[in-house]
């Protein structure tokens, strides 16, 4: 039991202060602490089937699809189609994107374009089922320009941080 | 919404397993075994964000945000704006409004915009799983564009509108 505690405090050293602060909230005020764990939860409980799809796929891709096969479809050589397509998948795509971020380093390990993978990224900003409300509120021309200039990040940043991520390697 | 998404995107997922895995009883357990290890993994990390976020939602109010922000024009009103929606984060149905209150309460556009676009483009309660999943040199390249790319559309929206 003693090991399993300190293995935790090792691998999640960020997750563990995040309880503790949340314990010290508690007891400073206990109503606003507690309608922030409320929230927590409740989140969770509306993302779970998504966690769960999100780790069968990756369980999925690590044991199905072969390297060739993803460098095929969103590695290097598929060019500006790969990056179109991970930036049709952030727009679209439900949850939060860090929900996806194991997906994606699945996705790297196996030979994925960092390119897309950041324009994906980049592209979750837009959240197409939610412009309706997002124009109710602030109008059709601000929002409208807002995801243009959103969409033209999500592009560049496929070209841009490449340049940065070293090589992985082979 | 997000129930009925995420359950359609499970049976999907079921189906790629019946499709490809039906007959390799090896490699349905070693694609059961990397699932379920993800998914512990994944499910610690989220939560703790989540928690995180409701923590920030309940401690900082709209009005409390939004007032926060109004203090500030021009150039540091866009500072203030990114750095405030750096830390906040949370879905886009809960930013919006949050911009909509510093527009109505006399907020200029580009403070308003730079505050929803670092709201939905960077996270910094996110970035270390960021870090521990995509690599130092990703996570902090793709941030530091963000912030440009953020900066620079304040500045467009502010002029055009």
């Amino acid at each position: 039991m003693k090991v399993r505690i300190e293995k935790i405090l090792k691998d999640y050293p960020i997750e563990t202060s995040v309880v503790i602060l949340a314990f010290i909230l508690i007891v400073l005020n206990p109503k606003r602490a507690y309608s922030g764990l409320v929230y927590a939860t409740k989140n969770y409980l509306n993302l779970l089937p998504v966690i769960i799809a999100v780790a069968l796929l990756i369980g999925f891709v690590s044991e199905v699809l072969t390297k060739e096969k993803i460098a095929k479809i969103i590695g290097k050589e598929s060019g500006l189609k790969g990056v179109l397509l991970g930036t049709i998948f952030g727009t679209l795509m439900v949850g939060p994107a860090y929900v996806f971020f194991p997906f994606f380093k699945e996705l790297i390990d196996k030979g994925a374009n960092v390119g897309v993978i950041a324009s994906t990224i980049g592209s979750w900003a837009i959240k197409l089922q939610w412009l309706p409300f997002a124009i109710a509120i602030l109008g059709v021309k601000y929002v409208l320009i807002f995801n243009l200039l959103i969409l033209a990040y999500a592009l560049s940043s496929s070209i841009v941080i490449p340049y940065f991520v070293k090589k992985t390697k082979p | 919404m997000t129930l009925i998404f995420g359950t359609i995107f499970i049976v999907f997922t079921v189906i790629l397993y019946i499709m490809f895995l039906r007959k390799d009883k090896a490699k349905l357990n070693k694609a059961f075994k990397k699932s379920r290890k993800s998914f512990i993994q994944n499910s610690i990390r989220i939560f703790a964000v989540f928690i995180l976020i409701g923590l920030l939602q309940s401690f900082l109010s709209k009005e409390a945000v939004g007032g926060f922000l109004l203090e500030f024009t021009g150039v540091k009103g866009i500072l203030a704006g990114l750095v405030a929606g750096s830390i906040m984060m949370g879905p886009a149905a809960t930013g919006y409004p949050i911009a909509q209150y510093v527009f109505n309460n006399g907020g200029t556009v580009s403070l308003a915009t730079a505050f929803l676009a670092s709201w939905v483009m960077i996270g910094i309660i996110t970035l270390s799983m960021e870090i521990k999943y995509l690599g130092k040199n990703f996570a902090i390249a793709r941030n530091l564009f963000a912030i440009v790319s953020v900066i620079i559309i304040a500045i467009i929206t502010g002029l055009l509108i």
